[in-house]
Formats: C-alpha cells, sequence, structure tokens
C-alpha cells in the first residue's frame, strides 16, 4: 500500500461507527464538526468580501439566504459550532485534570445542552 | 469510559497546544453571540441587510469583537487542522509546506478580515 492510499485509509478509520464506545463518539463528532467548521469559516470569509462592495452587491447576495436549502446549511453550521464548542469545553477542563472522572456525564450533559442550543435556533431560523 | 483530555502531539509545541486549548472556550462565547446577533438582532430579525451590518458596526466595542473573534478562530481552526493532518503522519517535506501554507493563511485572512472590518466601521 502506498503513503497515499495509507493517509485515506487512516482518515477513513476516524468516521467508521461501527462498534464505538462513547469516547469514541466524542471524538468523531468533534472531528467531523471541526473539519466542517474550518472549510465555513473560509467560504464565510471570502463571501463577506461581498460587504466591501456596497448595499447592493451584499443585499443581492442575502437573497441567496432565504432558500431552505441555505438555511439547513446555516443550521448544520449552528450544530456543529455548538456541539464542537461544548464537546471541547469537556475537553478542556479534562486536559488540565478537572472532573476527569464525570467525563461521561459530562458529554452527555454537554450534548443535551448543544441539542437544545439547536432546536432553539432552528425554530427561529425556520418560523421568523 | 471516555478517553481523557487532549494533550500536545507529536510534531506540535506546547505552545501551539495551549493557544487552542485557550481559544475553544472563548470562541464558544464569542461564537454564540455571534449567533444571536445574526438571528435576533436586527430589522428582519437577524443583520438581514448592508444596512443592518453598518449600524451594528457603530458601536466602537463590535469591531474590536469581531476582530479577536476573527483572529482566534483563525488561530484555533488551523492549529487544530494542522493536528488533524499531524494524525496522518506526514512526511517531514510535507509537515514543512503544511507549517508555512497555515502561516500565510492565517496571516493573510486576519489582514483581509481586519481590513473588511475597518472598512465597515468606516461607512
Amino acid at each position: 500500500m502506498n503513503a497515499q492510499s495509507n493517509f485515506i485509509v487512516r482518515a477513513a478509520r476516524w468516521f467508521d461507527p461501527r462498534g464505538r464506545s462513547l469516547s469514541t463518539w466524542g471524538f468523531m463528532i468533534n472531528r467531523l464538526t471541526a473539519l466542517g467548521l474550518t472549510f465555513y469559516l473560509f467560504l464565510h470569509l471570502i463571501t463577506l468580501g461581498q460587504l466591501a462592495q456596497g448595499p447592493d452587491a451584499y443585499d443581492n447576495f442575502l437573497k441567496l439566504t432565504e432558500s431552505p436549502l441555505y438555511k439547513i446549511g446555516e443550521l448544520a453550521v449552528v450544530a456543529a459550532v455548538f456541539l464542537h464548542g461544548l464537546n471541547g469545553v469537556r475537553i478542556v477542563i479534562t486536559s488540565f485534570g478537572i472532573a476527569v472522572p464525570r467525563q461521561r456525564e459530562i458529554f452527555i450533559s454537554a450534548m443535551v445542552l448543544g441539542l437544545i442550543a439547536i432546536i432553539i435556533f432552528g425554530l427561529r431560523m425556520f418560523t421568523a | 469510559m471516555i478517553e481523557t483530555g487532549s494533550t500536545p502531539k507529536q510534531g506540535e509545541t506546547t505552545i501551539l497546544w495551549l493557544i487552542k486549548i485557550v481559544t475553544g472556550p472563548i470562541l464558544l462565547i464569542v461564537a454564540t453571540i455571534h449567533l444571536i446577533v445574526n438571528h435576533y438582532i436586527g430589522s428582519l430579525g437577524g443583520l438581514q441587510t448592508y444596512s443592518d451590518v453598518v449600524k451594528y458596526y457603530k458601536a466602537w466595542y463590535i469591531p474590536v469583537m469581531e476582530g479577536i473573534f476573527l483572529v482566534t478562530v483563525l488561530a484555533h481552526s488551523l492549529i487544530g487542522l494542522r493536528g488533524v493532518i499531524l494524525d496522518l503522519r506526514p512526511t517531514a517535506a510535507m509537515l514543512k509546506f503544511i507549517n508555512w501554507a497555515f502561516a500565510a493563511l492565517g496571516v493573510g485572512f486576519s489582514a483581509y478580515g481586519l481590513w473588511l472590518i475597518i472598512v465597515i466601521a468606516g461607512r
């Protein structure tokens, strides 16, 4: 197997959900959301360049955001922010040796809190 | 049992790891404010028009907060992405290229984003 195939196989293994523990689900959520958010960040910064071109360019661009497909994408970004951020807080505190034996409870609480935030933003986005 | 937190990876200095870890909670707070503003404030329930954005940037602390958000999110994401690549065990040459490319991306997009913030705040 060459180096490039090795690279792909190793990356693919991260996202194989079969027989995974809660620990690995936490890892998968963190990694998937991290990659998605990084891609979105650069896309977002580039598209915000429309602001420099004035009101017509920006307001025309914003008309795209009214489509349901865009709103689904936007909700995915919101979901990724909360799941990555809250799971990240668990990683930060345990990295400093705090609450290590309570990691499972912290992870589940973080995901529940994340889901509540996603529902609140989702309702706002699709009903406002 | 769930795995214990994060430690610096092989090829990642303690300072880079610390920046990634410290910027995380800052980002959660600033990103939440950013999302609330974009969906709840403004004439149409969020910053949905050019004039909403310009008006929002009139308060002095908004460009400052958005500037901090920009720099921290770029640092966090690029150091994080470098960590993901480290897990794939890149060759020394590839890692050297990635170090330079990510540094250039970070500096370039920070400069571009800060310029954009200054332009909007000045209108």
